[in-house]
């Protein structure tokens, strides 16, 4: 019989910490209209972003935009090779900056907002 | 099986909070403590036998569409076919997967098999399991979903790259991001190294042919919360194929075969004989009564109930583009105008307990509550 529950569960993580975090919503109101295009190194061309279901400006883009500095350990030492957004196309993430280099980021994640089924 | 009211806890919200479940409620209630229930011993032995019984031929029916090379079916795109081999005859590492069951009448029937990336673990697993501390300690439940996975993670170190244990889901759903960190809280328990990184922050090194994360570690072993279907058709989605590291990636690839509903026409086809399958087919006309499901249908979407020719219950969304299938129709059982779906879950290779979801329609979709269970 593989259902008797043990009497002592435990989690390690600090998970209450994921429940202060609120969960974003898409806008249903977001414009279609909207053209937005950026980048994350001023040495990259600019493209337009896309979206499940249109653009729009709210605070679930804004993070879902989210320019995030990246780097790497060399030698024990973290440098910083720049800033890139998930959410943007690969191209405008790298630019002719060498030291990103072959690096891209941002090819997996435009799925959708949950997966969950 | 009785469906029981009773007084939600009183600090029911904070109790769950405090065990790291924030997302009880969106615009409507998800978590429901006003409601259980009551299982009797005799009907989760039969859950768990139906349970155990449908995973072996669940991997019958991989080893069967891979004899025969019936990926179109199931819109796989040939060139990650190789891949998907591979991870099947290699026997890369997979934890989990969720059954959904209609149980009603003393019958089961399995409604789908969530073998990708199934949700609700947390639930299933931890949220469930303190409630019932709370209501009645002296009750048991059909629950070992903690301690099989932590025994399971154990079990696939050896099998896994040397290296980190990465896990990733989207960025912004707390959902996705509750179910990850949870099965990671137990990859640690179990003794792995493990990341945290989002699906859209990994790297690509197209130099080296490797995934890295944002530290620039390469990605070795990933449990990825997203589902192959959307992995393949993304930018990054060919550059798994020329990996340098062949990172093993949870759950295995081969698990695209049984997540996709094209399986219930296959299954139906090799084992007409199982009582807790449903008669499906590709073609349509061969059911009165039936339910039309896209291959890859999420949370309920795109689902046609049609009872002699007339539509019952149709839902919107946005699958289908890659086909249909037609089940039998069985409906949930009617528990006051609420019907349950249990989701039956098997780890590693066993079953490990139960969730249910009900939902006020006979399509159990994103708007359906979890509420917890007893065994009487």
């Amino acid at each position: 019989m593989g259902m008797k529950k043990s009497k002592y569960v435990e989690l390690v993580l600090i998970t209450a910490a994921l429940a202060s975090c609120n969960q974003p919503k898409p806008k249903a109101d977001w414009d279609d209209n909207n053209k937005v295009h950026l980048r994350s190194d001023t040495t990259a061309p600019y493209t337009r972003v896309h979206h499940n279901g249109g653009m729009g400006i709210g605070t679930a883009l804004l993070w879902f935009y989210a320019f995030r500095p990246y780097g790497n350990y060399r030698n024990d030492n973290y440098q910083r090779a720049g800033y890139y957004s998930g959410g943007i196309s690969p191209m405008s993430n790298i630019g002719s900056n060498g030291f990103k280099g072959s690096l891209t980021r941002g090819g997996f994640g435009r799925g959708g907002y949950s997966v969950s089924s | 099986m009785k469906r029981l009211t009773t007084l939600p806890r009183n600090n029911w919200q904070t109790a769950v909070e405090d065990l790291g479940f924030g997302f009880h409620t969106t615009n409507v209630p998800y978590w429901d403590e006003s409601v259980y229930y009551e299982m009797e011993m005799s009907e989760v032995l039969l859950i768990e036998k139906a349970t155990a019984e449908l995973w072996d031929l669940s991997l019958g029916a991989v080893q069967h569409v891979i004899d025969n090379n019936l990926y179109q079916k199931f819109g796989i795109p040939d060139w990650f076919i190789p891949q998907i081999e591979k991870s099947w005859t290699e026997d890369h590492p997979a934890i989990y997967g969720r059954f959904d069951l209609c149980f009603k009448n003393g019958e089961i029937k399995m409604l789908e098999f969530n073998a990708d990336t199934p949700t609700s673990l947390y639930e299933a697993g931890i949220v469930q399991w303190f409630w019932l501390q709370d209501f009645d300690k002296s009750k048991d439940q059909f629950n070992s979903v903690h301690e099989k996975l932590i025994a399971y993670w154990k079990y696939l170190k050896t099998y896994l790259n040397p290296g980190i244990l990465h896990f990733t889901c989207l960025k912004e759903t707390l959902e996705d991001l509750t179910n990850v960190e949870y099965m990671r809280d137990c990859a640690i328990q179990a003794g792995l190294e493990t990341k945290l990184i989002f699906i859209d922050d990994l790297g690509w090194d197209s130099d080296t042919k490797q995934f890295l994360d944002l530290e620039g570690e390469p990605v070795k072993n990933i449990f990825k919360l997203y589902p192959w279907e959307w992995l393949l058709t993304e930018e990054f989605g060919k550059n798994i194929i020329e990996d340098s590291n062949r990172a093993f990636w949870i759950e295995p690839a081969w698990k695209m075969i049984l997540s996709n509903k094209a399986i219930l026409p296959i299954l139906w086809k090799l084992y007409p004989d199982c009582p807790y399958l449903l008669a499906a087919y590709f073609e349509e006309g061969k059911l009165t009564n039936y339910v039309k499901k896209p291959l890859l249908s999420r949370e309920g979407a795109n689902i046609d109930l049609v009872m002699k020719d007339i539509s019952l219950q149709k839902t919107e969304g946005i699958y289908g583009a890659e086909g249909f299938i037609y089940q039998d129709m069985f409906t949930l059982p009617n528990y006051s105008d609420h019907y349950p779906v249990i989701g039956s879950w098997i780890i590693g290779q066993e079953p490990a307990g139960m969730g249910i979801r009900e939902a006020d329609t006979f399509v159990t979709d994103n708007q359906s509550r979890f509420v917890p269970h007893l065994i009487s």
